[in-house]
């Protein structure tokens, strides 16, 4: 079941198109906002609303690498894996992350804190190696940073 | 026009095709992965590319169009390069699995990589992995040979409607699914894997059971379950049918079929097939011989018809028996058993129905091809689900919508959900007030012509019903009714799609005369649904009570006097009776023998404990049949017939198509149904001295002035649509006898808390017959009980609970399903499954307009049943 606030902020998006379909990734966004990815019965859900089959939304929602369809930890870590990055240091940075979190690509961990994803490009090869956590980027990264990065996403900050 | 060179060959246009469809014209092939015709152009696989002069680079012949002067070479080492690299490219992932795999011998990409391809691959990287799945019970996948062509997702979301698959994940790693990857929980047409160009998408039923090049011969034939008649091709090997698949080029489905036609053809081999006449001996029925067999019948008709008159013996035709089988038997009936008692379930709905329309519009007025409903620009759609009943026929509905062609429907039609513009759902059996509205409305924007026709007269004497009544009485808001009738008025020549529901009610007549008009004033054209494959050739053939072949009315001397001439021989006068009165008759004792060929009455007709005890009361019933039925316990004498496979003859569907059925296999045990009949006329002193079914369509030619000189070659060569090589009978239209309706009674409302139970027409089963089918019962093994939201909340069911619906004639026990679409109070259950079907506890009215039972108003008590439920999907 779609909440009222999910529900709302939807209907105000469908309001913008002609079809209700062309508000489809809209939604899912709007979904994984709130609950931090997209279930099965959530594409059920939302394929109601937007008039198409739980299929058809499933196609959208796994094309794109961003809309989560499985769960996902608290803070999601993008890792940029490309050349610009690979040259300036990504393996020390991935491996510093994999010491610190316990996990590798593609996990979550332990506690439920992070998912480590790798991405294809931040677009931020001036401050290679770069990885962005939830909307935030950071650059020029070496291991030495990452306890005070991830620091701020702790539970205590919360 | 449009003059183009297509490897030096020249060719003129009227209009511009894509070069890929110019060079199929002049007998050039260009090879293609994605395209197929039944799709529009996608331009995925890069195979059809071709070099064009004055174009520098290769172009994909699928979507590019041909323009004046165009140059086009498709076999240049330059296209060859292109086409060796990209089947390359796809062999990269595609599992080189051929040995094992089934598809191998007709694969498009091993054919295609035999030709062009590259023997071997540069890429060294490991092939993704993704194991075959088995989950379904009918389709199974193995996305590691898928090369993403998305045509079976193009057919599944464009042409057959129902988007159950579609292309998931990304990249290498994107597959066909079904949403959340386990069964398909779909329509099961199986067009998916009739377009998948390799061996991702195949059938469950023939795996690993033969191969293309195993198969001894292939019969074109026409599909043995409704009344659409598709055209489909058999594949057989050693005396069995392998696969059905359809004819992509011709027939009037141009290469989709439904899950009837594609899966459910193995009844034919299923081991409880009738294999010996039986006769009942001391209370049992016993195996015996043919001779015996013949010799007992004729015996027992001869005495009853001494005794008690040739009325006292009534014949039940079938609508899946072939023309030639129902001509015969009607003319048993009449010439030698002396009676007119000949009907069949054909009586219920589609007969009058018929007869009805072309009262008022003359004859052949509901002969209307089906491929015209997607070129209408407007379909109207009452009385039954289409792409349940015609399934073939509902996907013309269906592209029309996706067209954009407004579809208005009446009544719960599920599959038509997100097809129609206007979807209005009355309270049960209120038709007619939304009928009537729909009209009063319609005539107010549209006038008729003040010509006045006798039929315009009559409409200007219906009743008129305001919005606000119909409201009152069927539920539907006004604005909605008015809403529907805006979308009617802007059609010019729409389509009306007309189901049984409507016609077997007791305001039946009511119904139809308000379509009538609502055809008239919309300047329609009328489709009747037909749920058996030759319903529409029982009234040509005569198989009604009330008609001779070739739709000349007994009762008329001069038809009759002719007819017996022919034969010289006397067709009796007196009246024949319905089935249903001759079930009555039965029960009464009027009526002393049943010939049954083909039908399972006692599960088919409503109230099956009515049926069974006036059948118990009979002093001769034969049943020719494939299988063992509810009828055949009762029967004297049961005579095992040849399957719809196994025989030569023709059906005629809903258009007035006759097509051409043709023996694909030898029958083991039965006989045509034709040949037993004439068996025991011949023991009846009267030989009829046909050699084949081709003896009998010649005398059918010469019989029936809708016939003349019609033959299988005729059939054959395609088109051979009403009146075929006849002459059409406009007779002069006298529309009398019609009663008009009281529309005070029909605005009465449902009574409110009352229940009512109606037959759910299921999309995977037809009749008793699909339960014989495997493939048919692992789709939809168990009869569910469908209701409504808010009747389910009354009796706080949810979705797999147990209820029992009892009636005044007994009680039965299903799952429940929850549609939040049906109206309140009304319980919808299928006519399929043995001991559970909805006619085992629903009652009949006779409706006397029709001498058929009218189905409305049958009150049934719901009840919640405390078990565990199971779990039971849609």
């Amino acid at each position: 079941m779609l909440s009222e606030k999910e529900k709302n902020e939807i209907e105000t998006e469908l309001k913008q198109y002609e079809h209700k379909r062309a508000a489809c990734v809209e939604a899912l966004k709007i979904m994984q906002h709130s609950r931090g990815w997209v279930s099965d019965d959530g594409i059920h859900d939302l394929a109601g609303i937007l008039g198409m089959t739980p299929d058809e939304l499933d196609g959208v929602a796994t094309f794109y690498s961003l809309i989560f369809r499985k769960p996902v930890g608290r803070h999601v870590i993008l890792i940029c894996n490309t050349i610009s990055c690979w040259v300036m240091g990504y393996n020390q940075v991935l491996r510093s992350l994999n010491e610190r979190l316990g996990i590798g690509l593609g996990d979550t961990s332990a506690d439920g804190r992070f998912t480590l994803l790798p991405v294809p490009c931040l677009g931020a090869c001036d401050q290679a190696p770069a990885m962005m956590i939830d909307n935030e980027l950071y650059g020029d990264l070496t291991p030495e940073k990452m306890d005070e990065i991830l620091g701020k996403y702790s539970w205590e900050r919360d | 026009m449009i003059t183009v060179t297509i490897n030096g060959k020249q060719i003129k246009l009227e209009k511009p095709v894509s070069i890929l469809e110019a060079a199929k014209m002049t007998g050039i092939k260009i090879p293609t992965l994605c395209h197929h015709k039944s799709l529009e152009a996608y331009g995925g696989c890069r195979l059809c590319l071709v070099e064009i002069e004055k174009m520098p680079r290769l172009q994909a012949s699928c979507t590019q169009y041909v323009t004046d002067g165009m140059v086009v070479w498709t076999e240049t080492g330059r296209v060859v390069e292109a086409r060796k690299a990209m089947l390359e490219f796809l062999l990269i992932n595609h599992a080189l699995d051929c040995p094992y795999c089934d598809k191998a011998g007709e694969c498009d990409l091993q054919d295609l990589v035999m030709k062009y391809g590259p023997a071997a691959g540069r890429f060294t990287e490991g092939k993704r992995k993704h194991p075959e799945s088995y989950d379904d019970p009918i389709i199974v996948r193995n996305m590691e040979r898928c090369i993403s062509c998305t045509r079976c997702v193009r057919m599944c979301s464009k042409v057959q409607g129902a988007s159950a698959i579609s292309m998931v994940n990304r990249t290498s790693k994107t597959f066909v699914e079904p949403f959340s990857g386990g069964r398909y929980n779909c329509e099961y047409c199986g067009n998916c894997i009739n377009v998948c160009p390799v061996g991702a998408i195949m059938s469950r039923l023939h795996k690993h059971t033969y191969r293309p090049w195993f198969i001894e011969k292939t019969v074109d034939t026409v599909c043995s379950f409704c009344g659409v008649g598709c055209s489909v091709t058999a594949q057989i090997r050693g005396n069995s049918i392998v696969r059905i698949i359809p004819e992509s080029e011709k027939g009037l489905n141009r290469g989709l079929l439904c899950n009837r036609g594609r899966f459910g053809y193995d009844y034919i081999s299923n081991s409880g097939r009738l294999k010996s006449p039986m006769i009942r001996k001391n209370g049992s029925l016993q195996e015996t011989t043919w001779s015996e067999a013949f010799m007992y019948i004729a015996q027992k008709i001869k005495e009853i018809k001494e005794k008690n008159g040739g009325a006292a013996i009534a014949g039940v035709a079938s609508g899946r028996c072939t023309n030639e089988d129902n001509y015969v038997f009607q003319k048993f009936m009449r010439l030698v058993v002396g009676s007119n008692n000949i009907d069949s379930i054909a009586g219920f709905a589609y007969a009058p129905a018929r007869k009805f329309f072309e009262k008022i519009f003359g004859q052949g007025v509901t002969a209307n091809p089906i491929q015209g409903i997607s070129r209408s620009d407007g379909i109207f759609v009452i009385g039954g689900d289409p792409t349940a009943i015609n399934p073939v026929l509902g996907l013309q509905i269906r592209a029309a919508s996706q067209k954009d062609i407004p579809v208005a429907t009446v009544g719960y039609a599920p599959g038509l959900k997100g097809f129609a513009a206007n979807r209005l759902i009355p309270k049960p059996s209120t038709e007619a007030a939304l009928l009537a509205a729909l009209l009063t409305e319609m005539l107010k924007r549209k006038p008729l012509p003040a010509e006045k026709t006798p039929f315009e007269e009559i409409i200007g004497k219906i009743q008129p019903v305001s919005l606000n009544e119909a409201e009152s009485a069927c539920g539907i808001a006004s604005g909605e009714i008015s809403a529907c009738v805006d979308s009617l008025s802007g059609m010019t020549n729409p389509a009306l799609v007309i189901g049984r529901d409507i016609i077997q009610r007791s305001e039946g007549q009511a119904n139809l005369l308000l379509l009538a008009a609502l055809a008239q004033a919309l300047n329609g054209r009328i489709y009747l649904s037909s749920e058996l494959p030759n319903e529409q050739g029982l009234i040509d053939m005569g198989c009604l009570p009330d008609m001779l072949p070739g739709g000349r009315p007994v009762a008329v001397d001069s038809f009759r006097k002719r007819y017996g001439e022919f034969f010289n021989a006397e067709v009796p006068s007196a009246q024949g009776l319905s089935l249903m009165e001759m079930v009555e008759g039965a029960h009464s004792g009027n009526i002393k023998a049943l010939y049954v060929m083909g039908e399972n009455i006692a599960f088919n007709i409503p109230d099956n404990k009515f049926v069974k005890d006036a059948l118990s009361r009979l002093e001769l019933l034969v049943v020719q049949d494939i299988f063992t039925t509810e009828t055949t316990r009762f029967a004297h004498v049961v005579l095992p017939a040849a399957s719809w496979a196994e025989r030569e003859g023709s059906y005629t569907n809903l258009e007035g198509r006759m097509q051409h059925l043709k023996k694909a296999i030898d029958s083991v045990a039965g006989l045509e149904d034709w040949k037993i009949i004439a068996e025991v006329s011949k023991v009846l002193g009267v030989d009829m001295n046909y050699r084949d079914s081709r003896d009998i369509l010649a005398e059918i030619a010469k019989v029936s002035p809708l016939h003349k000189g019609v033959t299988y070659e005729d059939m054959d060569s395609g088109e051979c649509m009403w009146p075929y090589k006849g002459e059409p009978l406009r007779h002069d239209l006298n529309i009398v006898g019609i009663d008009m309706p009281d529309m005070k009674a029909l605005l009465k409302k449902p009574e409110k808390d009352k229940v009512y139970i109606g037959v759910d027409k299921v999309l995977f089963h037809s009749a008793s017959l699909s339960r014989n089918s495997f493939a048919l019962n692992s789709i939809y093994s168990e009869p569910h009980a469908k209701i409504g939201k808010n009747l389910a909340a009354k009796l706080s069911v949810a979705s797999g609970d147990h209820i029992s619906i009892s009636t005044g004639a007994g009680a039965i026990e299903l799952a429940a399903v929850i549609d939040s679409d049906m109206p309140d109070n009304i319980v919808l259950v299928p006519n399929n499954f043995e001991g559970r079907g909805a006619f085992r506890v629903m009652g009949w009215k006779m409706n006397a307009a029709f001498k058929a039972p009218a189905l409305d108003g049958m009150e049934a008590v719901l009840k919640k049943l405390e078990r565990v439920s199971a779990e039971v999907s849609e």
